[in-house]
């Protein structure tokens, strides 16, 4: 059974052969033409750019980023960790009967509470 | 695979966490090794719950319970952060020195 | 999951909707004087269970109630934690009453977060197993994480994030240690790991297996950041001196109370098998945080700086108490050690929150908590400076108080389990300490104050500032009461 197991994993590494093997090949290939000048080759400013079509590509690789940001992130990473503990109480619903219904529903009370918490102090404006 | 395997995996990411805890400057990347730690944590605590005498689901709960305080943790981490960064421009904890001995 | 597991629970669960309805009202509320009185009078309800408990616990055949899953069990030892806690909690806000005013906003977040760190400590009091061991250890210590954070100013800010990245480091290593326990004995349960490794020691290993060596070292190394113990103590001269100074005197008293309670749990009922080993690494860590931090302390310039290493050597002579285990001491005084470590506990608490209360009292006028600014104390706030002086007295342990009689018992404890080395560096110790803690007592009353004008209290912090000096002389003169009530509740640890 453990070595089922194993063999979903050569079908895995054969198809990251082909995904590797397939666009390599092609760059070679690609490269080995402009010997022949085959391949043109007529860099210009936009060709040079890392993304060809789309916004145009504003400041330095490592911004800083406002750290207005941050706020929104420690509010989600808060509350979206929180549902871990929904999930496998929802997987368990009917086992667990009514009271870890009612302790979730306390659960969830005391997660509105930090909601409005957050949200009466302004923390969910954009200032 | 076996319980070694996880053992070795855990033990080099809880030794690259604490490498990181001392050794980087920012303190976003102090944090970042530091969860790097509590993952070690939940591998063990995993392969444990899965390879060990008897299996069972403990070790499981308490990684569901690790990852949260970890996410509290970050939270208020990054909160005392941002703050650090108002005060003084800067997130670097060699700075962090106006009281020392 | 049952009702009468709630009911087992009440104490923490009263304590952390105390805590939402301070923090709700805040929001409600203009004005916010009312929410000191909300805390401390709330503080009844979890008080009121606590005692329920308490006389229910005559009821059961072997002194304990054990609920949720064997996690949580209520004795009189988790009670004795609770009851010592929301003392502690009580006067902390009581005294605060003053501070806060300098906070135009947030304070009812500053009691609700102290409100719930303090539900983290009761839980952290009460569990049997290591997974709320640690969930409990964290709600104890990342509420006051944000409350070292709380000045907004630059220093406090230093404090949260020392703070903040030193125990997030010390916890993971001590999980580490707890998976590891967990992979070798395969449970959590402290009462089911004693029971297993009778069955599985190997006597020529140290700790008795390879595996067990390194998960009890990280869990002392764990816990050893909690009560400040050297070499995990870097974090807390900055943490003491960055922080507000209410929160620094319940800081070092009840997170210190919470982390010898479960330390004295894990180790006496968990780790029971093998006491000899880790007793006698108790017994190096207790050595040198006395002589580390009564060296470091000499010195010291800023007061709350020297209370903060005045308390890392306090937090080595409660390890003696530890480190004192029954296994060497002879039938009938087995109880001296961890029995020791509560008495200490609560004269410790007493005594550090009348010096910090009046630390706090002088420091709001001054503005300062350079020790040079006690200058002349002793005219400009004769209640407060006796106050102080009396309390550093009790530090020094010179009688009669309960500094005096929480070190003598901990050093008779130490006689009986042969380890009178030990003794001979604690009575060292204290004598170095007379130096910098007689320094204060100097520079207060022999010293020309700055100023002539007088200081002058407000009622709540007197009333604090009265109960912890009484506390002190009561338990200095009588301590009687309170150790029979202490060997009471270590009682449980020995089965």
């Amino acid at each position: 059974m453990l070595e089922d197991y194993f063999r979903q994993y050569g079908l895995i590494a054969i198809f990251t052969a082909i995904a590797v093997i397939l666009p390599g090949s092609l760059l070679v290939v690609s490269w080995l033409l402009s010997f022949l000048r085959i391949r043109p080759s007529k860099p210009n400013d936009v060709k040079r750019s890392p993304y060809e079509c789309g916004m145009e590509l504003i400041g330095d690789r490592w911004p800083q980023f406002n750290f207005r940001y941050y706020m929104f992130a420690i509010l989600f990473v808060v509350f979206d960790v929180e549902t871990i503990f929904i999930y496998p109480w929802a997987v368990q619903f009917k086992q667990l009967g009514f009271f870890a219904f009612a302790e979730m529903l306390v659960f969830i009370l005391i997660l509105v509470i930090g909601w409005a918490y957050a949200w009466n102090h302004k923390a969910l404006e954009w200032r | 695979m076996s319980l070694i395997h996880f053992q070795v995996l855990s033990a080099a990411l809880f030794s690259i966490g604490v490498y990181g805890v001392l050794a980087r400057r920012s303190a976003v990347m102090v944090l970042l090794a530091l969860e790097l730690m509590l993952n070690a944590v939940n591998v063990n605590l995993i392969a444990f719950a899965a390879y060990g005498e008897q299996v069972q689901a403990t070790g499981q709960v308490i990684a569901i319970f690790v990852i949260t305080v970890a996410a509290a943790e970050v939270g208020l981490a990054m909160a005392i952060i941002l703050r650090l960064f108002r005060d003084r421009a800067s997130v670097d904890v060699d700075e962090v020195d106006l009281m020392k001995w | 999951m049952t009702l009468h597991d709630l009911y087992l629970l009440s104490p923490e669960l009263s304590l952390a909707s105390l805590g939402m309805v301070v923090i709700i009202l805040d929001m409600v509320l203009r004005r916010k004087g009312v929410l000191a009185a909300v805390s401390v009078v709330g503080l009844l309800a979890p008080l009121a269970f606590s005692i329920s408990l308490w006389g229910d616990l005559s009821g059961e055949p072997d002194g304990q109630m054990v609920g949720i899953f064997n996690t949580l069990v209520v004795d009189k030892f988790s009670l004795f934690f609770k009851f010592l806690v929301m003392g502690i909690v009580a006067l902390v806000v009581m005294s605060s009453v003053e501070y806060v005013s300098r906070l135009r906003q947030f304070q009812g977040e500053y009691y609700g977060l102290m409100l719930f760190s303090a539900s983290g400590m009761m839980l952290l009091a009460a569990t049997t197993d290591l997974i709320s061991t640690y969930v409990a250890l964290e709600l104890t210590t990342l509420p006051l994480v944000a409350l070292a954070a709380f000045l907004r100013d630059s220093r406090s800010t230093e404090a949260g994030i020392k703070f903040l990245l030193l125990s997030a480091m010390s916890s993971a290593v001590l999980l580490y240690g707890m998976t590891l326990t967990y992979g070798f004995t395969g449970t959590t349960q402290l009462v089911e790991i004693f029971e297993r490794l009778g069955a599985s020691l190997d006597a020529t290993v140290p700790f008795g297996s390879h595996a067990l060596f390194l998960g009890v070292i990280m869990i002392v190394a764990g816990f050893g950041f909690k009560i400040a113990a050297v070499p995990f103590q870097m974090w807390v001269p900055d943490v003491y001196e960055g922080a507000p100074t209410p929160i620094t005197a319940y800081l070092s008293v009840a997170s210190k109370a919470a982390g010898f309670a479960i330390i004295l749990r894990v180790f006496y009922i968990g780790f029971g098998e093998i006491s000899l080993d880790w007793a006698a690494l108790f017994a190096v860590l207790s050595a040198v945080s006395m002589t580390v931090g009564n060296l470091v302390a000499i010195a010291q310039k800023n007061i709350k700086r020297m209370l903060a290493y005045s308390t890392i050597a306090h937090a080595g002579f409660l390890m003696v108490g530890v480190a004192s285990i029954a296994a060497r001491v002879p039938v009938g005084e087995t109880t001296l050690g961890p029995s020791g470590v509560l008495f200490y506990l609560v004269a410790y608490a007493v005594t550090n929150l009348a010096a910090f209360f009046a630390i706090i009292a002088i420091s709001n006028r001054t503005g300062s908590d350079m020790i040079s600014s006690f200058a002349g104390m002793g005219r400009r706030a004769p209640f407060l400076a006796i106050i102080l002086a009396f309390a550093i007295v009790s530090l020094l342990g010179i009688p009669p108080t309960a500094g005096f009689m929480g070190k003598l018992y901990m050093f008779s404890a130490a006689m009986k389990s042969d380890l009178a080395w030990l003794v001979v560096v604690g009575v060292v110790n204290s004598a170095i300490s007379a130096y910098y803690y007689l320094k204060v007592i100097r520079v207060m009353y022999m010293v020309d104050p700055e100023g002539e004008e007088k200081i002058h209290v407000a009622y709540a912090p007197q009333a604090a500032l009265y109960i912890t000096a009484l506390g002190i002389l009561a338990l200095g003169i009588f301590p009687g009461p309170l150790m029979t009530v202490a060997e009471k509740a270590v009682a449980v640890l020995f089965r």
